[in-house]
């Protein structure tokens, strides 16, 4: 019994689409997004990378002066300089003449000094160099951070290791924040806060509540906007 | 929501306050500006954006933002100091020097706030009586003006830029000769002035030059009446009577009494209310801030005052039909305030303003010793101001006559603009022009510099030292806080190298006139005292005040001294906010809604409504007015509460000279006054003219129009007081979150006299920027807080009522749930916080929002980059940019200071130690600050007051800020 064959479709010499099209149209419907994600995520890395925002710059300064020899080896406090940190939000920078107290004595005629000589001779100021920089839109104030237990070297780096004055943390709004929201961790005791060569501690939950209620942090109006924005 | 019968204080019928005439008579126009939440046209572009502009400019900004999205943060460099500053910490925190500003010639003591060395604001000190911690408009204004960019930088010979030396080379030749002349031919014209320093200089001068002459013009008014200045005590006056005077604003001791008289109109729950509550009369012609708080107010002509005034006398005497032949609001006037003040003797006061009749001023006088008020409610002072120095030849018309005679030829003209405050009918420029030499002393070159031989740039009150004399008598120095920005010298140095070349530092004047007043010994140690403490605990010299008057058992009779009735009379008064025109070039200033009018950026010929009914008259249109051959069109505005039968023309307006922002608004009144500058003038012609004034006013701006927002009641009224429970509409079980703080601020609508001091304190706190008239008219001004102001009752005499109203940091505010990109949200502490680098411009909040206390940033409102006007921006601040939506912040800078200061110090913030600058500047104490979740902060206790009640409670926002009701003590009316 023979039933009759169905009649075959004409063959079509040239397809639509290759067999391969469907693949490579398969990889670009997950390529292309992953690319728009990378290049997305490339971009926002980038910006918040510590390249674009300026860690481990040090801008070229005046005099090459070197926290390393002055805080650090020498264990000069940092607020023999920077004398209004703990009474005001400006930390405060040396005045010519506090250079001049062991300087009109040693070194006087070394070339590194040569430009603390003449801004003492002409009464002109010396330009430095700002190294930490914060958006104008945020208003700091280095007084309540040293009240509360934020050492320096929290948020200059280990500034007692450094030859040259470079930024150590990326100073983003997430940085802050990150500390705003659980401040307990990264606090200190009093007596280690100006501590210059300190490394940024770690404390457990039962070190930070001790230290959380010694310096009586209430932390819920901390990441109020207006506590750094108005 | 409660029924309308629970509330308390009671609520009055939606229609029963209105705050214009176009409301009450519910005009269709008016009807669709409501209809939006900004007015017509408010998105539209201006006029000269074209599409083809508009495009060029959104395609420059799309490649610049692009570009400026590419760069690194600009570098900063840090210039330490050389040496440390003699105020080591002068970098450290805001410093805050006590200085003296000057106001109609007396000084009141401020501190003024230096941020790095700059002067950013102005404070009252509260060590100053004058003072006592606040400050008004104008002493918050000053510190701009420091920063004018139209300030004159030179000094000018010819209208030529010349210099100091230049000056003093050609004054040595001419001092000489005058010299040899005894001074003949030479003068002198300055302000009235209590400054004892400015007057050594002055008289230093004449006996060097015994010939010359030294004469005083103010276009304001004098505070002295046939030698002493009358100085009230509003503190212990039960009954007030005010005859045109506006001692609660425009008045040297205007803060003090402010001070006195809010403490008789406090209602508290715990205090015999009955007996606190004073009760004030007014009678006056025009409406003045001081009238709004009478609890009975007659407005009267000229021409009737002095009928009144004669019935009330006879009244009085007991003689009961005196006021029969009144008619009904005058005779019921005269008959309560006769009743009352007889109850009330010798616990009463009547004041009358100085723009008042001499008569009528001494009617006042001898009606307070009549009634036995000298020495318990009115003090006698010795006059304190120069208006009667006698070594002075005259006022501006002996001058003039003395120009005209030859016997002057040259003339210093030291702080006085007469070429433009000098009655048209003198004719002053074209005398100015026939003098050999004349020679300028101001801050800009105005009117008169352009019409003298040379004009010498003077310094700033915070650029140079002074001293000064409050109305109290108390001195105090005027301590500068910054060098001349620029070559400028200060008035005393000048009149001081004109009599002794080569003169002296302001410094050494002022130390000279107090080391001589009290002696050398310990004068360095003094010294110092006086520039902490800002007063000088020193008399500088002993006149005894001068002893009552004879105590007159009979008032003087005024009906002869009525003016002509048969005309509508003239009444001239010193321009709001720029008094003779002194302040025309202050943006601020002409930005800040006028009192009453609520105009802005002009004046206008203020007439009564039956006035503007019988001559066919509509708000904006113009009418002439002549008299004496000078003729001047204005522009009217009907003003209910103004006396019928009389004109009201501010002065100060319509300047020439006066710098870029005050250049041309408005008209110059002084074209009708009449030469002996009288207040009121008579012989008036009136014809219609063509046109109209486009005139700017906000009183309809950010209307809540017809919804329930300002209570009154009578001080009888009390007894039943109970506060009206909160709505508690939440599906929450607990109590609303609080955190250690919980910000709240309490407005007593009793104490406020609106005066708008704390509209200008917000302004220079916040760097809140002025937008111009054509701007103000869409509805796009930029002030945080402002002061609505209602009337209740009969147009031709309404009872007006003010209410500033700020950001509400509801607990549940509206304008967050609608804000698409979260950048108003609310704070730990209840603050309704605005994220302005969040903010995309929706304005999606400011809809949402039922108080309208949201603005919007339509423009780039920043001064071009260099502009002197940024050095008194708050640096702790931010100024915005054009696209983002501001408002009210309760002061959040000053709620960290003050946190952050006392965190330091481990110890909790006290009651009081945050203040708002609106709270810190108001002189009735009528705004408090403070922490509710402090049990005994006087916030809290404040919104517990039976009078207590939130605007639009019935909205479930639960607004932080809440009002005391006005409480009213109207006398009893007679059965």
């Amino acid at each position: 019994m023979s039933t009759p064959s169905p009649v075959e479709p004409p063959r079509r010499d040239t397809a639509l689409f290759r067999p391969r099209a469907t693949t490579l149209f398969r990889v670009a419907l997950l390529a292309v997004p992953l690319l728009l994600a990378a290049t997305g995520y490339t971009v926002f890395a980038y910006f918040h990378s510590p390249y674009w925002n300026g860690v481990g710059v040090a801008p070229s300064q005046p005099v090459l002066f070197s926290h390393r020899h002055h805080a650090g080896e020498l264990g000069i406090d940092c607020r023999y300089c920077h004398t209004t940190v703990e009474r005001s939000a400006f930390a405060g920078m040396p005045t010519t003449q506090t250079c001049l107290t062991c300087h009109s004595q040693l070194f006087t005629d070394t070339p590194m000094l040569r430009p603390v000589v003449a801004s003492a001779q002409t009464g002109q100021p010396l330009h430095w160099q700002r190294v930490t920089h914060l958006p104008d839109h945020v208003y700091f104030d280095h007084s309540i951070h040293l009240a509360k237990g934020v050492g320096c070297t929290t948020c200059h780096g280990p500034v007692g290791e450094l030859a040259l004055t470079a930024k150590q943390e990326p100073l983003t709004m997430r940085w802050c924040i990150d500390c705003h929201r659980d401040p307990g961790p990264r606090l200190r005791p009093a007596a280690e806060i100006f501590a210059a060569r300190a490394v940024p501690p770690r404390n457990t939950p039962a070190q930070a509540d001790v230290l959380l209620r010694a310096y009586d942090v209430h932390r819920s109006h901390l990441t109020n906007c207006t506590t750094c924005h108005h | 929501m409660p029924p309308p019968s629970e509330k308390f204080p009671p609520s009055l019928p939606s229609d029963a306050f209105w705050r214009s005439l176009e409301t009450r008579a519910s005009s269709p126009a008016l009807r669709a500006l409501l209809a939006d939440e900004f007015p017509a046209g408010a998105s539209v572009w201006p006029a000269d954006m074209s599409r083809r502009r508009f495009l060029e400019l959104m395609s420059a900004s799309l490649a610049l933002a692009g570009l400026a999205g590419c760069g690194r943060r600009p570098r900063e460099e840090i210039l330490p100091y050389v040496t440390p500053p003699p105020e080591t910490d002068i970098q450290a925190a805001p410093a805050f020097y006590a200085s003296t500003v000057e106001t109609e010639g007396f000084g009141r003591g401020i501190l003024v706030r230096s941020d790095l060395g700059r002067p950013t604001k102005i404070e009252g000190n509260p060590d100053h009586p004058e003072s006592l911690g606040a400050t008004d408009v104008l002493a918050q204004a000053a510190v701009l003006s420091l920063y004018d960019p139209d300030r004159s930088r030179a000094p000018r010979r010819r209208h030529q830029p010349a210099t100091w030396p230049g000056f003093e080379a050609e004054w040595l030749g001419r001092h000489d000769r005058l010299l040899a002349q005894q001074g003949a031919g030479f003068a002198l014209l300055t302000e009235p002035t209590t400054s004892p320093t400015l007057l050594a200089q002055i008289h230093r001068l004449l006996d060097r030059f015994p010939r010359a002459r030294w004469y005083q013009h103010t276009a304001l008014a004098r505070h002295d009446l046939d030698g002493v200045q009358l100085d009230f005590d509003f503190a212990s006056a039960d009954v007030v009577f005010s005859i045109g005077a506006d001692f609660l604003y425009q008045h040297p001791a205007a803060l003090r009494y402010t001070r006195a008289f809010a403490q008789r109109r406090r209602v508290r729950r715990e205090s015999d209310n009955a007996s606190r509550l004073n009760r004030f009369y007014a009678v006056e012609a025009t409406p003045t801030v001081t009238g709004t708080m009478a609890d009975l107010r007659l407005p009267l002509a000229p021409a009737a005052l002095p009928r009144v005034l004669d019935a009330l006398a006879r009244a009085l005497d007991g003689d009961a039909s005196a006021a029969n032949s009144l008619a009904v609001p005058e005779r019921d006037f005269v008959q309560l305030l006769a009743a009352d003040l007889r109850r009330a003797a010798p616990r009463v006061a009547c004041i009358a303003g100085p723009c008042e009749p001499l008569a009528i001023q001494r009617w006042a006088a001898a009606l307070n010793a009549r009634l036995g008020a000298d020495g318990v409610t009115v003090r006698r002072l010795p006059a304190l101001r120069s208006d009667s120095d006698p070594r002075c030849a005259g006022d501006l018309r002996t001058l003039a006559a003395s120009i005209d005679h030859g016997d002057t030829t040259a003339l210093v003209l030291a702080g006085v603009n007469p070429a433009y405050t000098a009655p048209r009918a003198l004719d002053f420029p074209a005398r100015l022009s026939h003098l050999d030499w004349s020679l300028h002393v101001g801050a800009g070159f105005d009117e008169t510099a352009a019409l003298c031989t040379w004009h010498l740039p003077e310094s700033h009150f915070l650029e140079a030292w002074s001293d000064l004399r409050a109305f109290d008598g108390t001195a105090s120095i005027v301590q500068p806080l910054i060098e001349p920005l620029y070559a400028t010298r200060s008035a005393p140095e000048i009149l001081r190298l004109l009599a002794d070349p080569p003169g002296a530092s302001a410094y050494d004047l002022v130390r000279e006139t107090w080391q001589n007043a009290t002696g050398a010994d310990d004068f360095d140690a003094r010294w110092s005292r006086w520039l902490i403490k800002g007063v000088i605990d020193a008399p500088a010299n002993s006149a005894a005040p001068p002893t009552s008057g004879t105590t007159a058992l009979r008032l003087p009779i005024l009906a002869e001294t009525a003016p002509p009735a048969n005309a509508p009379a003239i009444l001239f008064r010193p321009g709001p906010h720029v008094l003779d025109g002194r302040w025309a070039n202050h943006p601020w200033l002409q930005e800040l809604p006028q009192p009453l009018t609520e105009l802005v950026w002009d004046n206008a010929a203020l007439v009564s409504p039956a006035f503007a009914r019988a001559h066919h008259l509509r708000t904006g249109d113009h009418l002439q007015l002549s008299a004496g051959g000078a003729a001047l069109v204005v522009p009217v505005w009907i003003l209910p509460g103004q006396a019928d039968d009389c004109i009201t023309l501010p002065l100060g307006y319509g300047r020439t000279r006066a710098g870029n922002v005050g250049r041309g608004h408005g008209f110059d009144a002084y074209a009708l006054r009449s030469a002996d500058g009288a207040w009121l003038r008579t012989d008036v012609a009136l014809a219609p003219a063509s046109g109209r004034t486009a005139l700017v006013s906000t009183q309809e701006h950010f209307t809540l129009a017809g919804r329930d927002i300002v209570r009154v009641l009578p001080a009888s009224a009390l007894g039943s007081a109970h506060r009206e429970p909160d709505p508690q509409t939440s599906l929450y079980p607990h109590e609303w979150p609080r955190d250690r703080h919980a910000w709240g601020m309490s407005i007593d609508l009793s104490t406020c006299t609106g005066c708008k001091a704390c509209v200008i304190a917000c302004q220079a706190e916040n760097n809140i920027p002025v937008v111009g008239k054509d701007q103000v008219a869409r509805g796009r001004e930029m002030h945080w807080i402002r002061v609505d102001r209602y009337y209740s009752g009969d147009p031709a005499n309404p009872r007006a009522l003010h209410q500033p109203v700020p950001c509400m940091h509801c607990e549940n505010a509206p304008c967050e749930l609608v804000c698409p990109v979260g950048a108003t949200v609310h704070s730990s502490e209840g603050l309704n916080e605005m994220v302005y680098n969040r903010c995309v411009g929706t304005r999606y909040c400011s809809n949402n929002c039922p108080y309208k206390v949201r603005r919007f940033n339509f423009f780039d409102r920043r001064e071009p980059a260099g502009s002197p006007v940024y050095l008194q921006k708050n640096p702790t601040v931010t100024i915005r940019e054009r696209g983002v939506m501001e408002k009210c912040t309760y002061c959040v800078q000053r709620i960290n200071a003050g946190r952050i200061a006392a965190d330091r110090e481990n110890r909790p913030l006290r009651d009081g130690e945050v203040r708002t600058a609106c709270q810190q500047v108001c002189p009735a104490e009528a705004i408090v600050f403070g922490d509710l979740a402090d049990p005994a902060s006087r916030v809290l206790r404040l919104h517990r007051e039976p009078t207590s009640y939130a605007l639009l409670a019935e909205l479930n926002t639960r607004p932080r800020t809440r009002y005391l009701a006005r409480v009213l003590n109207p006398p009893e009316p007679r059965a």
